[in-house]
């Protein structure tokens, strides 16, 4: 018995190291190929991109892990007309400006609405794409219209603008233990607590809400539009103070808006 | 008193009695000696079914334990224990020991089983004892209260398992003697013991056990004195 | 750094604290109820119950407590049709995770008290339960106070991935300032530092409670 205890922990020992090195030796490669050639004219430049690929149609993982969606193709034409390789990333989205302040990311594109509060710590692109809100419900719900969402319980992905817009809906600041909004880590699972009836309705991107029904057709959802929503522009988010990559980017996204990318991705993302 | 018949007993593969038949008088003494492994502790766990018998027959004061309507714990309030460890129950003092089983068994009023406790322990010697927990007894001392605990539930019948073989040398003294009077005011006793001087003194009867089988019993100034069987001279010679 | 904003919300982060706590202790003392219980079925002779209680502990100890949580508030009312409360769920998650811990912190305790207590309190008349109730976990209580202090400041930190259903503890308080704020730093120090707070008082508590077991005084 101690005997195989002993030979386990060995065993276990020898497992951790070997997968200790083969992360080192991966690194070490890597640095080596750049050691070697200092500045290899085939060699793309990487632009480090962050994004809450939970958020179909903009950004979601394929079945092989990819992170695909219309942000993600969008940003990878951007970064190619820039001389770049966008590698993207998947960080929650709260996680998502933090990581613009730690370095961890060059640029972060998932579906962020320019607001005036997200202007004072970070720094926008123009807008590439303009949404409304709209809200999600249960089939047969009472709920015909904004106001009738008085009383209700409100799903949100937290720190959205759908959650800015319930908070504002029900005269309390965001971050307020309020009971009517239930603030969720992503926009599915608002919508799957819609499903079991813990929310009343829910206010997301309306190509999301669109995307969910359309993907659970069983799941008896529908949503209710509204012109009171305001329109907004999406931009991708960097650093404050880097006017430098701002630059290049707006640059890129101009060139792929006129050369006809942009609007085969719109037709192939948002058919109607 | 006690009627065993045939009692085999095995652990796994280990067979540990081997066919045991003796019985126990009302107010007899037995002292059960033996080399370490011949099963005189198993034989004694099983007289309160503490270890299950394989097969084979125990009648407790009239009650037969195997029998299904036996209730069990009904025929353990009637033969009290002795343990070679003590067993005391940390958590609680010596009077607080002596007094559990009374009251949750027996259901007895507190105010009785306390004035009860109290002389008991002063039969034992350990009046200013009390309220002192056992890891501040030394081990005479405990195993003195765990006496007390055992009579405290009024038994018939009381089983010693080796009482003195975990003391120094100078509390066996103290142990033996409330022991002693014990025999003397009549309690039936099966003591598993290799003190030959108590089992002299008090005892009636001497079985000498080896290998799971009982080989030879008779009077202490018989087994003693003139032991007929090879094994029991053997014995006796390695520890007298 | 800009500590006003922190200072402005230090009632919502102190709110979200108070969940924090109430939730850590709901969760251990229900756990405890659950805990105590099942390493009773765990040890017994009856080889079903002994079945059931490892199959509740091997279930709940080997899957993530953020995949049991989403399971009760998410998976459970589709299948069986009812409308989720998080603060149930969120509660029910987590007493039952703690349970499944707190029974083998049990089952340790009782099992490392010496056989001859169980037998000399058998050997008095005392039936198995009221050998247990006696003199088995009074014992064993003393011996499982350090594990549970453990599992108590394990909870209190693992109680914030209720967060995933709504329930806006500590963590979500802070995570959701951040979203307004973005001053994950100043934000996140000071959920730490509350966090801190609150392990620290638990350990100090813990440690308290076993110096006076040990000296006796609750012999």
């Amino acid at each position: 018995m101690k005997k195989y205890l002993k030979l386990s922990l060995v065993a276990l020992l020898v497992l951790s190291l070997a997968l200790a090195l083969a992360g080192c030796g991966g690194k070490q490669e890597a640095a080596k190929t750049e050691g070697t050639n200092p500045s290899p004219p085939a060699e793309k430049k990487i632009l480090k991109v962050s994004t809450e690929a939970a958020y179909a149609p903009f950004e979601f993982k394929d079945k092989d892990n990819n992170i695909v969606g219309f942000d993600a193709e969008f940003i990878r034409a951007v970064a190619k007309e820039m001389g770049y390789e966008a590698e993207l990333t998947h960080v929650a989205w709260d996680g998502l400006i933090p990581s613009l302040e730690s370095g961890a990311a060059d640029i972060v594109i998932s579906a962020m609405t320019i607001t005036e509060e997200r202007k004072k710590s970070t720094l926008f692109s123009e807008p590439y794409l303009n949404i409304v809100q709209s809200v999600g419900i249960k089939e047969g719900s009472p709920i015909k219209s904004l106001d009738d969402l008085k009383g209700k319980t409100i799903g949100v992905q937290n720190n959205t603008t759908g959650h800015y817009w319930a908070a504002k809906f029900y005269n309390v600041k965001p971050e307020d233990n309020f009971d009517k909004i239930k603030k969720f880590d992503t926009t599915p699972d608002a919508l799957e607590a819609l499903k079991t009836g813990a929310v009343d309705a829910v206010v997301a991107d309306k190509p999301v809400v669109l995307a969910y029904i359309k993907e659970n057709p069983n799941s008896k959802l529908t949503k209710v539009d509204s012109d009171k929503f305001e329109k907004e522009y999406y931009g991708m988010a960097m650093k404050l103070g880097n006017e430098e990559l701002a630059k290049k980017v707006n640059d890129a996204i101009k060139k792929v808006k006129e050369n006809g990318t942009y609007d085969s991705l719109v037709k192939k993302y948002f058919p109607e | 008193m006690i009627y065993i018949k045939d009692l085999y007993k095995s652990f796994g593969t280990l067979e540990v009695l081997k066919g045991v038949s003796c019985h126990v008088k009302e107010k007899e003494v037995v002292v059960v000696i033996g080399p370490s492994g011949s099963g005189k502790s198993t034989l004694l766990r099983c007289i309160n079914k503490l270890e299950d018998a394989t097969s084979g027959e125990i009648t407790v004061d009239n009650i037969p334990l195997n029998g299904s309507a036996t209730n069990l714990n009904k025929v353990r309030e009637e033969v009290g224990m002795v343990f070679q460890r003590f067993n005391l129950f940390p958590h609680k003092t010596a009077l607080g020991n002596i007094t559990m089983a009374p009251m949750k068994v027996r259901k007895t009023a507190k105010a009785e089983v306390y004035e009860a406790a109290l002389k008991l322990l002063n039969k034992v010697g350990l009046s200013d004892k009390a309220d002192v927990y056992p890891d501040q007894l030394s081990g005479g001392q405990q195993q003195r209260v765990a006496i007390a605990r055992a009579l405290a539930m009024q038994p018939k019948i009381m089983l010693f398992d080796e009482p003195t073989s975990a003391l120094d040398p100078e509390m066996v003294g103290e142990v033996l003697a409330v022991m002693k009077n014990l025999a003397r005011e009549g309690m039936t006793m099966v003591v598993v013991s290799h003190e030959m001087g108590f089992a002299r003194e008090v005892g009636d009867r001497v079985i000498f056990m080896d290998e799971g089988m009982i080989i030879e019993e008779g009077t202490p100034e018989q087994v003693f004195g003139s032991p007929q069987h090879q094994r029991t001279k053997a014995f006796l010679s390695k520890i007298l | 750094m800009r500590w006003e904003i922190i200072i402005d919300r230090i009632p919502i982060l102190l709110q979200g604290a108070l969940m924090t706590v109430e939730l850590t202790v709901l969760a251990v003392g229900i756990g405890t109820v659950i805990g105590l219980f099942t390493s009773l079925f765990r040890i017994s002779k009856f080889g079903l119950s002994r079945f059931l209680a490892a199959t509740y502990i091997d279930f709940f100890r080997g899957t993530p407590l953020l995949a049991q949580i989403y399971l009760i508030y998410f998976g459970l009312p589709q299948l069986v049709g009812y409308v989720p409360n998080p603060w149930i769920s969120g509660v029910a998650a987590l007493s039952i995770n703690s349970g499944a811990y707190i029974a083998e912190i049990f089952r340790a305790g009782i099992q490392s008290i010496d056989k001859g207590q169980m037998e000399a309190s058998r050997s008095l008349g005392m039936s198995y339960g009221q050998a247990m109730r006696y003199v088995i976990l009074p014992q064993a209580f003393k011996r499982i106070v350090p594990p549970l202090g453990n599992e108590f400041i394990a909870m209190l930190k693992d109680s914030s991935l209720v967060s995933v259903i709504t329930l806006q503890e500590l963590m979500l308080t802070g995570r959701t300032i951040v979203g307004s704020t973005y001053r994950p730093f100043e934000v996140y120090i000071t959920v730490a530092v509350l966090y801190l707070v609150m392990t620290l008082s638990i350990s100090r508590l813990i440690a308290f409670l076993e110096r006076r077991l040990r000296t006796g005084d609750l012999h």
